[in-house]
């Protein structure tokens, strides 16, 4: 194995709290280890360098949708970006526009989340007759048990959110995460909301028309969701009500 | 408690608007917006290749006018310049209805427009950097095609040496040089987003790839048409005369 | 300091927790979360494989029953698992599993006609029936008899929590995010509900509530690897002792998974090595064959681990920055098989570690996994000391693993726990007032408050972090995989020095709201006495069972170990916890112990055992072969459930033979 390098991180530090701390970028150098991704590397500069450098981490395996920052430039989910994906050696990391900030790379995506799921009602609205859980469980065909599954896979992560200009300049713009969960609910055989129901809640300008398909959520999903072809149905089928 | 709360924010999300405002438009409005554009779109892509007949010679383009100003159906076999002055104005009007619906999208507040150009900066993506200059030329477009379409419903007369005269004397390739590129960028990646959006296509890479070459290559022909006007205007002694058909 | 009353209050968002909550909501009480992180970043999402239940949908889980899934349970657990509890469980899993249906979870569902499978890395076609096309599938898994794991994909966790936190939402539960419980307020009798901190304002608060649940998860994170999720850190249990009054169960309960990757410590799938794929030391050697000549890298889960730590200790691993390992080598399946089959592992590989699997041998090695032990509860979920204090899913030690939990088994548990506690948890709201003793609030805010100001204001030299990843290395190097006397001695007492030290920790950043080092430091304090507790635990015990193993007690010893460990802290400055054993009564065993069906059955039999089993035995002749399944387990072991979970369970076979009985008649 060759030498190792020493990486430069240059990250973001605000400390909202802080009466009189102004947004600023610090640099920090770490030398690299095999393997080492920007988990490990903020961890390392937290117990080594500067015990109050925030950061969220949870899953660090890509699953919980807790850790997306950008990451020189582009948003993703930091627990599985490698170091060695940067040749130079340059890191320059950023919290994740279009959250409230709770310092240096730690945005509050769960309050967010929240809001958005109250505001969109993103729960199954099932038949509440169907429910006697002794007896045997409703068929659901095995295909649409796979769409939906496809469509679910969203972790929640922000990325989409902070990757939409569209979202960046309206603020009540429901985003991306929105729209798929939405699509979710439309495509469940076990949900009872219509058409029309789906309308009242996405659209206007705040949903789907509100969209003008600037597509940052479909490159930069982790989790390669089909934001575009999804939006775009919804389009089809919220225009046609 | 809570749920009634809850059921308040769910309530106070669904739109009661009237009039404009109310949700329907909401679909109405893109719908009209994209269907406006691929109007524009379409016939801008068809009104290069027919002004592009000049680099066929003078009697191409000449005969390719007169049968647009519906010159089968005059006795002379000369077209109504009514014809132009008529579909301007029609097309005016789309692009009237195109620009209100569009106007939605511009930030309209400072404040939007510092989020747009901090989120360029710090999260660079394509598509929304092609937006933005859709956007940009949007924004021109309002006041140059309108000059343009004035010029033709006022002065409608088209042919090899009357369209020579305004490019050249009358100088409108001063506009036409401003135009093109901008009317062609806004056009070809409009169309593409209008696919794109309403989900027409899938493979949305070759989509782009497409509109790229599918610029470059109307950019070219644009550019070697004005040319030509420019090279016959000059060659114009003035006042000009009219083209007079060989046929 | 600011008061927040409630009715039921639950610590921890994951499945268990919010399922209690939900449970809790439904009777109209008023319910509070507390959560560490949003809902669904909680640790359940990483469940991928799936929920163990008896549905017997499948083709390949005919003529399964809550009968099958109770004797694969307590066989797993080596039989130091709660039988009564087992029983509970098994009935009420296919009730959870056809309820979260309801609530949205898209179950994969059988298609009728032939599928391909394969089975022992043979391809075999089975064949679903025609009437149970659309019902919910399963999957295979180690340790049980049937296919008995319904899942979602690779993805059952997350669609698990989705569909149960939204639940949640869409019944208005609030959930305090960011917000951790640092201690309980408790009289010595009753429990009163928490003191938490913002970890974003740095805010105290007390939360009273007449019932208080903690849903905290594992203790993984007091190893050096884990693949627990950062946040496991066993806080809950922490909770726990620091009352001095509750006890925890089995707290040397440790499972350890054989194959998780160097150095972040993710799962790779046991499916690798199930499919052909082989573990491999320095040298490029399969050393497997040379310690299990004939199960090789299929054998079972601890045992493997326990072989792969045997040869690193003789200097076969592979050096690394993050310490030894050794290679999984599935390069010999080939390219479609892994892109097909393995997909998840392959996008592992390429983001973790940067490698291809196809080409590229993976880094692994044996790594925590799952924590038995917990808070100690009663079938009810409540403590049985301290009135009030309910907790469940892998926080609690309810007592349906013992001392090794089967894969699939976890997740169930969150739901199945959490539904059948919930009710438990509902009943105690709707009987008790809430009590408000104000000096007790502020004592135990004042007391957490001088904690905190001790930290920042203090003298203290010692380093959070340092303490914390030494203790970590202390359970990994000496209370992991393989345990015995003289390094467990070296183990408790180089943690109890670590408390001691934890004593003199000082802070850098002297910041009261948002600080990364003052929450390490409030929590290195708690994870040392759990840690304390695990090495304590596994000292005392001398004998082998389920993950817990002793090379000098490699028996499983019935006649002086069939019991349970119970901990608890009583004197706050003491360095060790007090240990004490709880019986498993044989006399009361529906499943008396046995051979658990892996390597020399070496047992040294409980003096009971026999005369139960001849028991059993009379039990079932007197009542005759006319008894159905019902009866005889009712006999056998009677247990309680909620009433409402105690109709049975319909299956399709049930419908099959229904109709055609109807048809005949007609």
């Amino acid at each position: 194995m060759s030498q190792a390098r020493t990486l430069t991180f240059s990250i973001f530090r605000y400390d909202p709290q802080e009466s009189g701390d102004k947004p600023k970028m610090v640099t920090y150098s770490l030398t690299e280890a095999p393997g080492m991704t920007v988990f490990i590397a903020l961890n390392q500069l937290r117990e080594t360098q500067d015990p109050s450098l925030q950061f969220d981490f949870v899953c660090r395996a890509g699953i919980c949708g807790s850790c997306a920052m950008v990451i020189n430039g582009f948003p993703t989910l930091a627990c599985r970006t490698l170091t060695a994906n940067y040749p130079d050696g340059h890191i320059k990391l950023m919290p994740l526009p279009g959250f409230d900030l709770i310092g240096d790379l730690s945005v509050n995506t769960g309050k967010f989340m929240r809001e958005l799921s109250e505001r969109l009602s993103l729960w199954l609205h099932p038949n509440s007759a169907d429910n006697d859980i002794h007896r045997i469980e409703a068929p659901m065909s095995p295909e649409e048990a796979t769409k939906l599954y496809e469509l679910e896979r969203c972790v929640e992560c922000g990325v989409c959110v902070s990757a939409c200009a569209t979202k960046q300049m309206r603020d009540t713009f429901v985003g991306a995460v929105g729209m798929m969960k939405i699509a979710r609910f439309e495509l469940d055989s076990r949900d009872t909301r219509t058409a029309d129901d789906f309308y009242h809640v996405i659209g206007n300008q705040d949903g789907v028309f509100g969209c003008m398909t600037l597509l940052g959520c479909q490159d930069t999903c982790p989790k390669d969701l089909p934001h575009m072809q999804q939006i775009a149905y919804l389009r089809r089928k919220m225009a046609s009500v | 408690m809570a749920a009634n709360s809850l059921q308040t924010k769910v309530d106070r999300a669904v739109n009661t608007d009237k009039g404009f405002a109310h949700p329907l438009w909401a679909a109405r409005a893109d719908k009209l917006q994209s269907l406006s554009g691929v109007l524009l779109g379409l016939f801008l892509v068809m009104h290069l290749h027919f002004e592009s007949s000049i680099l066929f010679g003078k009697e191409a383009f000449y005969q390719v006018a007169q049968f647009l100003e519906g010159g089968i159906f005059s006795e002379t076999g000369h077209g109504y310049p009514l014809v132009t002055k008529i579909f301007s104005c029609f097309m005016l009007l789309i692009l009237l209805i195109h620009a209100v619906f569009a106007l939605r999208r511009f930030p309209t507040q400072l404040g939007q427009w510092r989020a747009l150009r901090n989120q360029m900066r710090f999260l660079p993506h394509e598509d929304t950097k092609i937006w933005f200059w859709q956007m940009i030329t949007g924004f021109l477009l309002f006041f140059l095609v309108p000059t343009h379409l004035f010029t033709m419903i006022t002065n409608p007369e088209i042919g090899p040496h009357l369209s020579a005269e305004r490019v050249y004397h009358l100088n409108a390739w001063a506009l036409y040089i401003l135009l093109l590129p901008v009317v062609a960028v806004h056009a070809v990646f409009g169309l593409y987003r209008v696919v794109v959006k309403w989900g027409l296509v899938e493979q949305r890479f070759a989509m782009l790839k497409f509109a790229k070459v599918l610029l470059v290559y109307l950019m070219v022909l644009g550019v070697a048409s004005l040319l030509t006007y420019i090279f016959i205007g000059r060659s114009l002694a003035l006042p000009v005369v009219p083209y007079v058909s060989m046929l | 300091m600011k008061i927040i009353y409630t009715d039921t209050l639950v610590v921890g968002a994951g499945l268990a927790g919010l399922r209690v909550a939900i449970a809790s909501k439904e009777r109209g009480l008023d319910t509070l979360v507390l959560s560490l992180v949003p809902a669904k970043r909680s640790h359940s999402v990483a469940a991928q494989g799936g929920m163990q239940a008896s549905l017997a949908n499948t083709i390949k889980g005919e003529g399964d029953d809550e009968d099958i899934h109770f004797q694969d349970t307590v066989k797993g657990s080596d039989w130091g698992c709660d039988q009564d509890v087992a029983r509970m469980f098994a009935h009420c899993a296919p009730k959870a599993v056809r309820e979260l249906a309801q609530w949205g979870v898209p179950w994969t569902r059988i298609t009728k006609g032939d599928r391909q499978v394969i089975v022992n890395a043979e391809k075999v076609t089975i064949t679903e029936a025609e009437a149970a096309h659309g019902l919910i599938n399963a999957r295979d898994f180690g340790g049980t008899k049937k296919w008995r794991t319904c899942y979602t994909a690779d993805g059952a966790g997350h669609s698990l929590l989705y569909a149960v936190d939204n639940k949640a939402i869409s019944l208005g539960i609030p959930v305090h995010e960011r917000m951790e419980a640092l201690s309980l307020i408790h009289d010595g009798e009753r429990c009163h509900g928490v003191i938490a901190r913002c970890l974003i304002t740095g805010e105290l608060r007390a939360y009273i509530a007449k019932s208080t649940t903690i849903a905290t998860g594992g203790y993984g994170r007091i190893y050096s690897v884990s693949t627990n999720a950062v946040i496991c850190e066993g806080i809950g249990q922490a909770l726990a002792l620091d009352t001095g009054v509750a006890t925890l169960g089995n707290m040397e309960a440790v499972q350890f998974h054989p194959t998780a990757i160097v150095p972040v410590g993710i799962l790779t799938t046991e499916g690798c090595r199930g499919d052909g794929g082989v573990l491999r030391d320095k040298d490029g050697y399969r050393f497997m064959p040379d310690y299990e000549p004939e199960k090789k890298e299929l054998a079972s889960r601890d045992v493997v681990s326990r072989r792969m730590t045997e040869h690193m200790r003789k200097g076969k691993g592979v050096n690394s920055p993050y310490g030894p390992h050794l290679w999984l080598d599935i390069t010999l399946l080939g390219q479609k098989h892994i892109d097909t089959n393995l997909r998840e592992v392959k996008e592992i590989c390429e983001n973790f570690l940067g490698i291809d699997p196809v080409k590229d041998w993976i880094p692994v090695r044996p790594t925590q996994h799952y924590s038995m032990g917990g808070i100690r509860t009663k079938a009810n979920g409540e403590s049985p000391q301290l009135s009030g204090l309910f907790s469940v899913g892998e926080a609690a030690c309810w007592d349906m693993h013992g001392f090794n939990r089967l894969g699939g088994n976890s997740l169930a548990e969150t739901v199945v726990g959490g539904m059948i506690i919930g009710k438990y948890v509902a009943d105690f709201g709707e009987q008790t007032s809430l009590v408000v003793d104000t000096d007790l609030i502020a004592q135990f805010g004042k007391q957490l408050q001088t904690e905190v100001d001790q930290l920042i204001e203090g003298e203290g030299t010692e380093d959070p972090f340092k303490l914390k990843a030494s203790m970590q290395k202390i359970m990994m190097d000496y209370v992991g995989i393989f345990r015995n006397g003289p390094e467990l001695e070296v183990a408790v007492n180089q943690l109890t020095e670590l408390l001691e030290r934890s004593k003199n920790l000082g802070l850098k950043c002297k910041k009261r709201h948002a600080n990364p080092e003052l929450v390490e430091a409030l929590r290195v304090k708690r994870m040392l006495k759990v840690a304390v507790t695990v090495a304590c635990g596994a000292l005392a015990r001398t004998e082998s069972r389920g993950a817990h193993s002793r090379e000098d007690f490699p028996q499983r010893n019935d006649q002086d170990w069939l019991n349970r460990t119970l901990t608890s802290w009583p004197d706050a400055n003491s360095l060790r916890p007090e240990m004490s054993y709880e019986a498993l009564d044989v006399m009361r065993m529906e499943l008396p112990p046995g051979y658990r069906g892996y390597g020399v059955d070496n047992a040294i039999a409980h003096p009971d055992t026999q005369k139960r089993q001849q028991q059993v035995e009379a039990i079932l002749a007197e009542l005759g072969d006319d008894a159905d399944r019902y009866a005889k387990q009712a006999a056998l072991m009677p247990f309680e459930l909620p009433e409402e979970y105690q109709p049975r369970n319909q299956r399709f076979t049930d419908t099959v033979a229904k109709t055609d009985a109807e048809s005949g008649e007609k």
